[in-house]
Formats: structure tokens, sequence, C-alpha cells
């Protein structure tokens, strides 16, 4: 991923008020985590297990924090237990950044991560997740900020999926 | 020593820290404890990361996580991230019966055998983790747990007993309790959880 781009990922997530951050390192999006280090304003947590980020970042979230967790898209599959009996059924407003792997516009797409992308969409579909696919800077400002009026106003979790330029 | 009589005795302690019980607590506690900062999850394996979330992102605020062995088995990689991350406003009770019981099971768990939970957070990180096995020792380090800074990890060796089959259920939902938990939040640290009007 190019590092302008992943700055004004940063930036943009800053910009619309997300302050608490959980996350399990992966590929794809991995340039953003030293513009997230750098920037004070966003508490940062690294976990162990996508199933964590969820329950981390629920629990910030119901006691004032913006919480995001970022992750891989296999993990979507990892947390899905974690985000179905807390955050969806109690409704707690999360930003899921999730690098689409194995989506079309994936541009390191392969047979390892293929089988999973296609069924992304279908889990969080299942899960009642409303989500936005997101390809290249154009649509960041509006996307981003779109999500975050929708967590708040849903009061539920919301997805962004990177592919396209973010997967580069 | 029972979860009841732990409870209980924990109940007097409580003046304005977050409590975080994980199912298997949450019918004796929430009978017991009528305090607006209870958060009834009603789930396993979730109680540990929520409490975490409010510990870290209120480092000001006593958050207290009630949990049970076959919770905690559910979500073992909590153990590492507390010992990575070390809030010293975290207290995790781990109410160990040895058992999966629930309304019509009493099944062993690990623990009845050779799974030490104490000692396995203590590897993970957590440097204070102890075992406790009578009533006198649990109140000791309760009493201590609640009043000093520390994240401190308590397993209490208990009986398994059926009482929470005979509790009457509570009829506020999870959502009701959720909203109570959020304004008490609000109404306390003067900020706002929810944002945007109607």
């Amino acid at each position: 991923m190019d590092q302008d781009l992943a700055k004004k990922t940063v930036e943009q997530l800053r910009r619309a008020g997300i302050n608490f951050v959980t996350y399990l390192p992966e590929t794809r999006l991995s340039s953003i985590l030293p513009f997230l280090e750098a920037e004070r304003f966003f508490q940062l947590v690294p976990v162990a297990s996508e199933a964590e980020a969820i329950t981390i970042a629920s629990g910030a979230s119901l006691v004032g924090k913006q919480s995001a967790c970022y992750m891989e898209g296999t993990g979507l599959f990892v947390c899905s237990y974690n985000l179905l009996t807390v955050s969806v059924r109690l409704g707690v407003p999360l930003l899921l950044l999730i690098s689409y792997v194995g989506s079309f516009a994936d541009q390191r797409n392969s047979f390892r991560f293929a089988p999973t992308g296609i069924r992304t969409e279908a889990q969080l579909e299942a899960l009642n997740i409303e989500y936005q696919l997101i390809a290249n800077c154009h649509d960041l400002e509006t996307k981003t900020n779109d999500a975050v009026r929708m967590m708040n106003a849903l009061k539920q979790p919301v997805a962004l999926l990177f592919t396209g330029d973010f997967t580069a | 020593m029972n979860r009841h009589d732990c409870l209980q005795a924990l109940v007097p302690h409580i003046s304005d820290q977050l409590v975080v019980p994980s199912v298997s607590g949450q019918w004796i506690w929430g009978e017991l404890s009528k305090h607006d900062g209870n958060l009834l999850l009603g789930s396993m394996g979730n109680a540990i990361g929520v409490g975490l979330g409010m510990a870290l992102a209120l480092p000001h605020r006593k958050v207290i996580v009630l949990e049970s062995d076959g919770s905690v088995l559910l979500s073992l990689f909590n153990l590492p991230t507390l010992g990575s991350l070390n809030p010293d406003n975290l207290v995790v009770f781990v109410f160990d019966n040895e058992a999966y019981s629930g309304s019509r099971i009493s099944r062993p768990t690990a623990t009845a055998g050779k799974t030490n939970l104490a000692a396995m957070a203590k590897d993970a990180g957590v440097s204070y983790a102890v075992t406790v096995r009578d009533i006198e020792a649990f109140n000791r380090e309760m009493s201590l747990a609640v009043k000093e800074k520390g994240l401190r990890f308590i397993v209490a060796k208990i009986e398994e007993t059926f009482e929470h089959r005979k509790v009457q259920r509570s009829d506020v939902d999870l959502l009701e309790n959720k909203y109570r938990f959020v304004r008490y939040i609000e109404r306390t640290e003067g900020i706002p959880v929810f944002r945007g009007r109607g």
C-alpha cells in the first residue's frame, strides 16, 4: 500500500473522530500502523485475536470512545461470535477496518485468499452488519465519514472493506 | 466456598466501580447488586475483553470482571493481552467450579484436571495471579484488589452448586441494561457515550 494513501487513511480516521483502535497486524494495510502509532490522538491496542479486538473495542465504546478494529478479512470469521454476542446483540457502535483479502480487486489475490474473500460480504450480511467497499483514495473521505455517522446512528458495528489500491 | 458467598462478600465493596459479569455469574450478581455500573453481557468468553476495553479507555476508574473457568477457557488469548497491556485499574475474578454448570448440565472443565488458570495467567505476564480456596482468603484478596492499584487475576476455587438454577431471572433485558450502564457513565464521567441526536 502506497505510503501517501496510508497517511491519508489515518488522517481521515482522525478527522472522522475515531480515537481508539484495536488491531491484529496483517499485510495489505500494514502501512497504516506507523501513522497510527505516530498520531497521539489514537489510543492503540494490539491484540492476540480478532475476537478480543471486538470485545476490547466494544468495552471502550461503551464508556465513550469512538472505536475501530483493524483486521484482515479472515479475522472477520474469527470474531463473528464476539461481534454477534456483544456488539450486534447489545448495539455497540464500532468501525471495522477490514483488509478485503481475496476480493475481486485484491491486487495480491491468490488461491490462499480467494476462498475466504468470496464469503466475506455474505458473512457481513449474515451478521446484519452494514458495509462499504473502498478501492481508492477518491472515496476515502466520504465513505469513512459516512461509516462513522452510520455506526453512531445505528449503534451497531459498520464495516469498511479496503480493496483495490489499498491492497497493492 | 461457593459463588454466592463470594459475590455477597463483594457487594458492600462496590461504589463507583464498573462491573462486568460473565454469563455464569450474572444471574446471582444481578440479584445481589442493582448497581447502575453493572454491564450484563449474557454470553461466555467476552467479559475479560469488554472489561479490559473499559479499563484502558477510563484509566482512572476501577473495573471488575466476574468470570468463570469455562468462559476463560473459551478465550485464552485474553491472558497474554492482559499480561502485555497490564492495566492497573482492572481486577479479574474467576469463579472456578471446575465444571460446565448450566441449567441442565454438569460436565468437568479442564481445570478439574491439570489446568491451572492462575499459573497460565502468570506465565502470560500477569504478575499478580493467585488461587484462593476458602472464603477468608477470598475476602482478603478481594478487599485488597478493590482498594489498591494493580492488575489482579484472582481464581476462586468454588463448589459447584445449583443455586443459579433457582435464581429468578431478571426481566431487565440486555439492551435495557446497556442503556442504564451508558447513562451511568455519561452521568458520572460527564462525557457523551452515544453520539448524535434524533
